[in-house]
């Protein structure tokens, strides 16, 4: 945890840091999982100037907290995100393997309005180094930012922090 | 789950784990690569003329691969497998990507630098792929895959490489063919452990992959896509040749495979691919070329919005 990311200059954010903190003029990249980046981002997205979101796997969230007997509780999620986000391929990136997921839903009702901002940039593409400038992701593109939020297994994750 | 049913003298022995390690340890980004070094000049105006058109359905191209990965990354038998196809398909983007800085640095994007619009076909394709790739069983996507990378990746890079001297051209296509050799090999290992499987599982996959949808996505969308491309090539003055030597090695690698001659949706695509090779079958005269001229009275109205997907181009190697 305390190991130094590989050349990356701007502030790294691990653990809870990210909270209650404004993020005022900057830009913002989280490297998390759904069930993580829903509570991180919804937060980042009332004060930063620009919220990347690297989403690592999608999760399942549910938008209230529904008496849900287990069996229920995916089918429910599924139609909540049906209704928060129009756009297919949005949807289809915010969708859950059902095969390999083993998670269950998490009560959230604000990421994906958060994720839909106008200043918000959902990205599902494999995150494989951080560098000086920011984040890079395997589509090619360097994403620079001024501050990076980790979720807990970015934060472990060796080729980001080593 | 296929652990079990699966008997186990069939299994392959390819390592996925350590392909996945390889594909994460050799990334590489468009910021690598110095967009504005010396060699541009080498890009004459009628050289230009002539790549443009190219050039563009090389970058839709890989846009319909990296599409039909996320199909795939959907589909994967493993959670490995699952991986490797995700970054396949981010790869697929990069390659598109760079595709399209390559055209910025030749001049050959508008002004604003807009992404140029794809032909009929592979609008086309794009729309099927979109509306039928979740859904298609996984026999039959992971056989479509290497057959349009084989034909269409393989044979388009040979002809850029030896028409443009570029130096910055070949530096990204040695990037871009160290990763497309790694999808072949994937795509095969893959076959193989399908084919590997047990026989009532592939019987009913295949009996799955005979839905309308499918043979009519077969032969209004890919047969036309592959002859179209046929076409543009010719029309540069280029032999064909290399075209159907590059479709040849599907039928080449795939037979190296101990496995991969169990799975029918191969023997199909086999079959066809050898039609394509033929310019005497009547394959060409009665269905292919027909349908590339039928498809191009389509108008592009019919297939709606464009997928949202295809906004995610982009050729700035720095997003901030």
């Amino acid at each position: 945890m305390t190991a130094p990311t590989r050349g990356y200059a701007g502030e790294l954010i691990r653990g809870d840091g990210w909270r209650g903190r404004a993020f005022t003029g900057l830009t913002v990249a989280v490297i998390a999982p759904g069930r993580e980046a829903a509570v991180i981002v919804p937060e980042l997205v009332r004060t930063a100037r620009a919220v990347k979101v690297f989403q690592e796997e999608p999760d399942w969230l549910l938008p209230l907290p529904l008496p849900l007997p287990g069996r229920l509780a995916r089918p429910a999620a599924r139609i909540g995100l049906r209704l928060a986000v129009r756009d297919p391929w949005t949807r289809r990136r915010l969708t859950p393997d059902p095969r390999f997921n083993r998670h269950r839903p998490r009560v959230d009702g604000r990421y994906y309005a958060a994720l839909q901002e106008p200043h918000c940039t959902l990205i599902s593409w494999p995150v494989y180094a951080l560098v000086t400038g920011g984040v890079r992701s395997a589509e090619g593109v360097e994403h620079h930012v001024d501050c990076i939020v980790l979720g807990e297994s970015a934060a472990r994750r060796e080729d980001l922090c080593a | 789950m296929t652990g079990t049913t699966t008997p186990a003298p069939t299994r392959t022995t390819f390592d996925f784990d350590q392909m996945l390690q390889t594909v994460k340890d050799k990334q590489w980004s468009l910021a690598d690569i110095d967009w504005d070094a010396p060699g541009a000049e080498t890009m004459t105006d009628e050289l230009r003329a002539k790549m443009r058109p190219f050039m563009a359905d090389l970058v839709w191209i890989e846009h319909i691969g990296a599409r039909g990965f996320a199909s795939l990354a959907k589909k994967a038998p493993t959670p490995t497998i699952k991986r490797i196809y995700e970054y396949f398909h981010a790869e697929e983007q990069k390659h598109a990507n760079a595709e399209l800085a390559l055209m910025k640095r030749w001049g050959m994007l508008d002004e604003d630098g807009s992404t140029p619009e794809p032909n009929i076909n592979v609008k086309l394709a794009i729309k099927v792929l979109d509306d039928y790739g979740d859904s298609l069983p996984l026999t039959g996507l992971a056989t479509l895959i290497p057959l349009l990378e084989c034909a269409l990746d393989g044979a388009l890079v040979k002809f850029l490489l030896e028409e443009v001297t570029d130096p910055v051209c070949h530096e990204v296509f040695r990037h871009i063919n160290s990763d497309e050799a790694r999808h072949i090999t994937v795509d095969f290992q893959v076959l193989e452990l399908i084919g590997a499987g047990p026989l009532h599982k592939l019987i009913i996959e295949s009996i799955a992959l005979l839905q309308p949808q499918v043979i009519i996505g077969l032969i209004v969308v890919f047969t036309p896509l592959i002859n179209k491309m046929r076409d543009n090539i010719v029309a540069m003055g280029l032999p064909e040749q290399k075209l159907y030597n590059a479709v040849k090695r599907f039928a080449t690698i795939g037979s190296r495979g101990a496995h991969t001659a169990r799975i029918p949706a191969y023997h199909v695509l086999k079959a066809q691919a050898a039609m394509v090779v033929d310019r005497t079958s009547p394959y060409h005269r009665l269905l292919a070329d027909p349908m590339v001229k039928l498809t191009s009275f389509v108008p592009a109205k019919v297939l709606g919005r464009p997928q949202a997907w295809v906004d995610e181009l982009t050729h700035e190697p720095v997003a901030s």
